[in-house]
């Protein structure tokens, strides 16, 4: 997932290099009210951590190996803010000492990887997991949360890589940095992580959890946070508010064509595509309820109801998996 | 019979084949070396290695950002040549450079880039008929300015790589006023970075030595997992190992800033001349693409 130098035009690149660091004031303000001197070691050790994991070779399946971030895993244990300092520096000692990812897409990098996995995940945990889950429950709500912290990242990565034919390309349309548009370079990196290195970022961490919680249960003990759900929340609406974006893509996501575009593209529809393509009507089809004309109002419309009904569903599992569960001591303040 | 002759070979070239253990260990023992071949190529007398650290950083940066503003393929393959001509001058083998640099960023770009000629991904003026995938004017160009970005950008950066050692980094972020806890915290990852990755090694060199079958897939992972958690409790009780030896040494909380260097004339030369160099490359890159 490291972007580097050269596939990031300048527009993209200094606004992520300029964001990066009031968040890097912000973590390191809320890491050293909580954590104080000692977060210097902690620091650099979760740095290390975080930098040392990524280079363990996990078998997956048939002989293959893959790696992974650990992002998740290093805001279950110390908390998202300081995962982000953590990642922040594995990240630019990666690229100042190995030369693994771009110099000026540090801003970028970090931002994937040190700020939307961590967070993604931290939060996604806290949903899951509850204040005072059992381990099993600790153990699957990790492996959800980093498999998809990762494809979180990876769909943001892929955002970052799409846009750059929008913004960046010659008079004659030549492209001057990555070159493919939003409807490949989202599915490309979002595919990979969902197929493959989604999975190898949730047995990692779901192993780790599993094994920590049986060594030192303490590691993986938290307080509960002030208010964690509140930032949930915004961070919902806001993304709710942003999905009219959507609509600025042209043309449809790839992979996902009706059978008409289908036939228009390659000359023919797939007979098992046109037998069951017609099964299931969707309620609201193509993310646009009949009865809005306003494309955009359209989105923001099924983005709420989206949203309302999947965390309808999740509350109802949540409240069917803990059901009689009791809570742990709280000792450690997550950060 | 003529089956088990057929699946035997088989069976050697997998019992041949390099275990986990030894692949992990190899590839980590490799990087290790390549941290202390950077810290010796860097410790040598070359150009870049006399010029002060900030100044050096400075100029790194600058030359990126060039290299991200340029449009024109001959403007990258003189910002490459530029990086080449610096390594040179450092006493870096060019071939070594050139290896490096096409090895780890050119061969993954070609390979991007490649479908990105072609007129289903960018159409145009068809230079090149190869039916559907025929080769556009803007694609080509596209893809090879795309190719020769990353690549001059990758040299740029293996400049700060080969040519600085990790302290004169440290000194020069430091300088250039990042927060003094930054500099010491990354200070800190380094060598642990370093300690961690060799107490990794270890773990697979040992794992290597006593085992004989190449085991399952499950058991690998397994046992990888189990490594990662000791690595989290070695990485925790080391942090509080380091706090306990920082308070012992008389530690209050202060940082002890790196020791600042003035740049001489010859620093703030090279850095005139960088912006020269970088200025002068802008507005070629502009004026030939008119």
């Amino acid at each position: 997932m490291h972007i580097p130098d050269g596939y990031l035009g300048p527009q993209t690149y200094a606004i992520l290099d300029v964001a990066i660091i009031p968040i890097w004031g912000i973590a390191a303000s809320k890491v050293k009210k909580s954590l104080k001197t000692r977060q210097v070691p902690l620091m650099a050790l979760g740095a290390a951590f975080s930098f040392v994991i990524m280079m363990f070779n996990v078998p997956v399946i048939g002989g293959s190996t893959g790696h992974a971030v650990g992002a998740t895993l290093i805001a279950v244990l110390l908390g998202p803010w300081a995962a982000v300092i953590s990642v922040s520096i594995a990240l630019v000692v990666q690229a100042l000492l190995f030369g693994d990812g771009g110099i000026t897409a540090i801003g970028a990098n970090c931002f994937n990887m040190a700020v939307v996995m961590p967070f993604v995940g931290y939060y996604t945990y806290r949903l899951i997991a509850g204040d005072g889950a059992r381990l099993a429950r600790k153990v699957a709500a990790s492996g959800v949360a980093s498999y998809l912290a990762i494809v979180a990242a990876s769909i943001v990565a892929g955002v970052e890589l799409g846009i750059q034919p929008l913004i960046a390309h010659t008079a004659s349309g030549q492209p001057l940095y990555a070159p493919y548009p939003l409807t490949v370079a989202v599915p490309a990196m979002a595919l990979e992580h969902l197929f493959f290195f989604g999975w190898v970022e949730a047995i990692v961490t779901m192993g780790v959890v599993a094994a920590l919680g049986r060594q030192d249960s303490a590691l993986l003990a938290m307080k509960p946070a002030a208010r964690p759900l509140r930032w949930l929340w915004a961070g919902l609406g806001g993304l709710v508010l942003l999905t009219p974006i959507g609509v600025l893509a042209p043309g449809t996501a790839w992979g996902e064509w009706s059978a008409g575009e289908m036939g228009s593209r390659v000359g023919f529809v797939p007979e098992g595509m046109s037998k069951v393509g017609g099964l299931w009507s969707a309620a609201i089809p193509d993310y646009a309820p009949a009865f809005i004309k306003n494309p955009l109002v359209g989105y923001l419309v099924a983005a709420v109801v989206g949203s309302a009904l999947i965390i309808a569903l999740a509350w109802g599992v949540a409240a069917f998996l803990t059901r009689g569960a009791a809570d742990d001591p709280a000792e450690l303040t997550a950060v | 019979m003529t089956g088990e002759h057929d699946i035997a070979p088989a069976r050697q070239a997998r019992i041949r084949r390099p275990s986990l253990a030894h692949r992990t260990a190899w590839g980590i023992g490799r990087n290790i070396a390549e941290v202390l071949a950077n810290e010796e190529l860097a410790a040598r007398q070359g150009f870049l290695q006399r010029i002060e650290p900030r100044v050096r950083l400075l100029a790194v940066l600058l030359f990126a950002v060039t290299a991200s503003l340029l449009h024109s393929p001959w403007s990258l393959a003189a910002m490459l040549a530029l990086a080449a001509t610096l390594a040179a001058a450092s006493q870096v083998r060019v071939r070594s450079f050139m290896r490096k640099v096409w090895g780890s960023a050119g061969i993954f770009v070609i390979l991007l880039a490649a479908p990105a000629a072609t007129r289903l991904v960018t159409p145009g003026r068809v230079l090149v008929s190869l039916g559907a995938l025929s080769l556009t004017v803007p694609g080509v160009l596209g893809a090879v300015t795309l190719v020769l970005r990353v690549v001059a950008a990758a040299g740029i950066a293996l400049l700060i790589v080969w040519t600085m050692r990790w302290n004169d980094l440290l000194s020069a972020l430091s300088q250039l006023r990042l927060p003094d806890v930054i500099v010491a915290t990354l200070a800190m990852a380094q060598k642990q970075i370093v300690s961690l990755m060799r107490t990794v090694e270890q773990i697979h060199l040992a794992r290597e030595s006593r085992t004989l079958s190449a085991g399952t897939t499950a058991e690998n992972r397994d046992w990888v997992i189990g490594r990662m958690a000791f690595v989290v409790h070695k990485s925790v009780r080391t942090a509080d190992e380091v706090y306990d030896a920082m308070l012992a040494r008389g530690f209050d909380g202060t940082m002890r800033l790196l020791p600042r260097d003035r740049g001489r004339a010859r620093d703030w030369f090279y850095l005139l001349a960088a912006l020269t160099f970088c200025a002068a490359m802008m507005a070629l890159d502009r004026g030939a693409l008119r």
